[in-house]
């Protein structure tokens, strides 16, 4: 593939990308559902990560989780290692297991969610900000509510991978 | 023809004037207009009045297309008009806010020109469920540092500066687990600590801990920072007890304070750069 088709896809992503930060920071913080509002950019990296396979899933991973660490507070780095690993894994799992529908998706979103919101709890154990059962609390509302945008995020970038995705753009220009 | 007329021309000359005779004598007896041009004008009436429709038809898609033409340029420039009157009752709604706030800031001022504030205004809520804070619209640049103290308009506590940078700093709201501070009870001058809880932060309600067994706080009581440490300023209304528990230990008690400040709503807030320290 050559450079200019690297960066068309690439910017094509980042586009969709920008649609889900745009619609979590500028609509779905105003309206919290149950007190929570829901974490999209770790699930969207999860779905390019699911088309892309486990090597640009982690690349990808690791520029959404720069930008992730940069607008959710915690601890600095987190983001992004832990969004790296959720799109290797996630990558890993639809090229030699999981397979590539919303089912599997689902699937692979609901276990990085979880490693995600598990994550937190333990350092917000560690680091005295609440009780087990508060904290578990929000960990699993946050998770369910984010979840439940998976019926959006998931077509948006299977649509974006099919126009743009794997080397297709090289083989529409041959 | 020829043959006709040489056979009947006679009758038919009679006919003639017969029928003019009896159009004469009815012309005589019935007065206005002639028969003849009675029956013309019944027989085509119908088409004069056809005429007579479309031409006003015509005329009036006439005038309606430059009518319409008018009217929509008189509707645009009425929308144009509105659109900025709108732009500018929202901009003098905005500047209303800003003077109420400015007003209440004045007689803040007054009451305590110990005070050293800051106008900032709120960009934007962190996206979070872990942290309850807010991002301001200055930074170091106008001096921000971080412990700062935030107020609102009416003096009632927001929270304390947490991160600051060259033109935006951060704020934890009062509900934030990252909160601690002197606090006491107006009432009867209690004095204990005001911290975060994480569960109590969903809620939008923070502690005020370490309150004495024998402490007796009603719901409803102002709960103001006590000030102690001269770290942050004294007298700044928190909020108000809305239930007192044990603790768990049963050794102290804590009460459940909400935050006087609107933490959901806020846009203008003042940052306190410095004040009088209170021995």
């Amino acid at each position: 593939m050559t450079t200019r088709h690297q960066i068309h896809k690439w910017l094509l992503y980042a586009l969709a990308l920008a649609l889900v930060w745009f619609f979590e920071a500028m609509v779905l913080w105003r309206v919290p559902f149950f007190g929570v509002i829901p974490v999209l950019l770790p699930l969207a990296a999860v779905a390019v990560a699911f088309w892309e396979g486990a090597r640009l899933g982690a690349v990808f991973g690791v520029c959404v989780g720069i930008l992730a660490d940069a607008i959710y507070p915690g601890v600095p780095g987190g983001m992004t290692l832990g969004i790296c690993l959720m799109g290797l894994a996630a990558g890993a799992a639809s090229q030699y297991g999981v397979r590539q529908t919303y089912l599997g998706y689902l699937l692979c979103a609901g276990a990085a969610m979880g490693a995600l919101e598990l994550c937190r709890v333990v350092w917000g154990l560690v680091s005295r900000l609440g009780s087990a059962e508060a904290l578990g609390l929000v960990a699993c509302k946050e998770a369910l509510w984010s979840l439940c945008f998976t019926p959006l995020l998931y077509p948006l970038f299977k649509y974006v991978y099919g126009k743009v995705g794997g080397d297709k753009l090289e083989a529409r220009h041959e | 023809m020829k043959k006709f007329f040489g056979s009947n021309g006679v009758l038919v000359a009679l006919i003639a004037v017969l029928l003019a005779a009896i159009t004469l004598v009815v012309s005589l007896i019935v007065s206005g207009s002639d028969p003849l041009a009675n029956i013309v004008g019944t027989v085509t009436s119908p088409f004069r009045q056809a005429g007579a429709a479309i031409s006003a038809w015509s005329e009036r898609a006439f005038d309606d297309r430059y009518q319409t033409e008018y009217l929509e340029q008189e509707v645009e420039r009425l929308r144009q008009e509105l659109s900025a009157m709108e732009a500018k009752a929202r901009e003098g709604e905005a500047a209303i806010e800003e003077n109420k706030n400015y007003r209440e800031l004045l007689k803040l001022r007054q009451k305590r020109s110990d005070l050293t504030l800051e106008s900032v205004t709120v960009t934007t809520r962190t996206l979070s469920n872990w942290e309850s804070s807010v991002t301001v619209s200055k930074g170091s640049n106008y001096g921000l540092e971080v412990g700062q103290c935030v107020i609102d308009a009416y003096g009632d506590l927001v929270g304390v500066v947490s991160e600051v940078g060259l033109n935006w700093a951060t704020v934890l709201t009062a509900v934030d687990t990252g909160i601690d501070m002197g606090g006491m009870v107006a009432r009867t001058n209690d004095a204990a600590v005001l911290e975060g809880d994480f569960s109590l932060m969903t809620q939008g309600r923070l502690k005020l801990s370490f309150l004495p067994q024998d402490a007796l706080l009603v719901a409803g009581d102002e709960v103001l920072t006590s000030g102690r440490g001269g770290v942050y300023p004294a007298g700044l209304v928190v909020g108000n007890v809305e239930s007192v528990h044990d603790d768990p230990s049963g050794m102290t008690r804590y009460a459940v304070v909400v935050p006087k400040a609107d933490l959901d709503h806020l846009r203008q807030v003042f940052v306190i750069k410095s004040f009088d320290t209170v021995e």
